[in-house]
């Protein structure tokens, strides 16, 4: 699987510095804007798509019919996009989390529970994004698959904005338990667990 | 060993059926798959590859199903298809790099010595090839990890005379290894007939004939010749027949032709061309 992240690798490098670009913007935003959870979340969510985008180009160049001619399973393909998006999305959340501890400690907000809360919330909206995408995709192809991408985006905007009046309510965040949210965290990772489940068989029986 | 069984391929598309192909390539010789488009070349490389599902039917490659470790299997498989599949942006150094860390048995010093043999150049993005160079670049590949067998779709269409002859010979030079074998689909009939130990004509998904090439150039002629002239020959003798306002041209059996009757050679293609248009 090696060269499968590889040529990823090289793809990144080329076709997402927009990406890297966008993530920057809006971290400096989010540390000015700390009421703003879309502008939080955002970035993560963005960099989930990642794969989208590389499967796109992989569409385009008729890589997929070609990986087929190399020693990869199906599986193995679909994994490899897989720990793509979540080496882009860890990446992206650790620098969140730096970027919005920071603006919370200048701002003289900081709270530890508030802080973790933030982060598990973002953790599950950015990995249920790219779940709900990518098992389209991998079964319809990009084109088919972009509604699903819509749907996603729609529900991104939903949960930024019943995060942004949820969390915003402190007494609610103080009533309510980091456990919850740190569950809600670990749901978003099964989902992305069980969407890769399914990428995989819809790939495997796809005819490409 | 053979490097290719196909017993009773079946694939059904609406309005095309892929029906109950069978053919065998024994190893180190060369198959050219033969067809118009649509006839099913195309099909059959993606079912050997298992990029499509097969209805019905069995692949062997190198005596192993195709459906059982078959990523263990393409380590021996060199493939170039019609649509090369390399990301637009890679160049030639990366992909050398993406494929050392793909193929076990991939050879740096081969792949450096190929691009370099087809003066790829070595920084430019892939996207901005030409055609030629993007089929060569497949080719390169195909040929930089030991592979054993060729698969090659359409890989000399496309091209230009000069660049599509390069293309020939360095299949040629592949298969002085006697263990090598190349199956090789196109309708540009003459490349095929340069190359090919073995022919296989495809018609609207049906084998027509899968045959020795020697052989069948060997059992096969061409008479040109009046109407009344034709019809002195043995019925049997006559396969198929074109009529044009000058007379007829005729594929006959040689052996069936009395021996003072000057038969000429015939090509694979004018064969080709014969069977199809009879079969219409």
């Amino acid at each position: 699987m090696k060269g499968l992240l590889l040529k990823d690798w090289y793809m990144m490098k080329k076709y997402c510095r927009m990406y890297i670009l966008i993530t920057v913007i809006f971290l400096g935003v989010s540390i000015v804007n700390t009421e703003n959870l879309f502008i939080v979340f955002y970035p993560c969510v963005l960099c989930g798509m990642i794969p989208v985008t590389l499967l796109g180009y992989d569409e385009r160049s008729h890589w997929l019919l070609y990986s087929c001619t190399l020693p990869y399973s199906r599986k193995q393909v679909v994994s490899a996009k897989y720990l793509i998006g979540l080496c882009t999305q860890v990446a992206v959340l650790l620098l969140t989390a730096a970027t919005q501890a920071v603006a919370m400690s200048v701002n003289g907000t900081f709270a530890i529970g508030d802080f973790l809360i933030l982060i598990f919330a973002m953790l599950f909206v950015s990995a249920f994004a790219s779940s709900i995408s990518l098992p389209f995709i991998f079964r319809y192809g990009v084109e088919k698959g972009r509604l699903a991408y819509y749907v996603m985006i729609g529900f991104v905007c939903a949960a930024s904005f019943l995060a942004s009046n949820l969390l915003g309510d402190r007494s609610f965040a103080a009533s309510n338990s980091v456990l919850i949210y740190l569950l809600l965290g670990v749901f978003g990772l099964g989902i992305y667990a069980l969407s890769w489940y399914f990428s995989v068989t819809f790939y495997q029986k796809r005819e490409l | 060993m053979n490097a290719l069984e196909i017993s009773n391929l079946t694939k059904t598309y609406p309005g095309f059926k892929l029906d109950d192909l069978s053919l065998t390539l024994p190893s180190g010789c060369i198959m050219g798959l033969i067809g118009e488009n649509g006839a099913g070349k195309s099909t059959t490389i993606k079912l050997i590859l298992n990029m499509i599902h097969k209805d019905g039917g069995t692949v062997r490659i190198f005596g192993k199903d195709n459906g059982q470790e078959f990523e263990l299997a393409k380590e021996d498989i060199g493939v170039v298809l019609d649509e090369v599949g390399i990301p637009e942006c890679l160049n030639v150094t990366q992909i050398g790099n993406v494929m050392k860390n793909t193929f076990k048995n991939w050879d740096e010093s081969e792949f450096s010595r190929l691009t370099g043999k087809l003066e790829l150049p070595q920084n430019k993005e892939f996207k901005d090839f030409s055609r030629g160079m993007k089929m060569k670049t497949g080719i390169a590949i195909a040929l930089s990890h030991h592979s054993k067998l060729l698969i090659l779709d359409e890989a000399t269409s496309g091209l230009d005379p000069v660049v599509r002859d390069e293309v020939v010979e360095m299949f040629s030079d592949f298969t002085r290894e006697e263990d090598h074998s190349i199956l090789i689909s196109s309708h540009i009939v003459s490349d095929l007939e340069k190359l090919c130990d073995y022919v296989a004509f495809l018609h609207k998904g049906k084998l027509m004939l899968c045959e020795e090439k020697d052989q069948l150039l060997a059992e096969y002629g061409l008479i040109r010749c009046t109407k009344e002239e034709l019809e002195t020959l043995p019925k049997d003798a006559v396969k198929h027949k074109r009529e044009n306002p000058y007379g007829v041209e005729a594929m006959v059996l040689r052996n069936a032709v009395p021996s003072e009757i000057n038969v000429s050679p015939i090509s694979i293609e004018e064969l080709f061309v014969f069977m199809v248009k009879e079969a219409r």
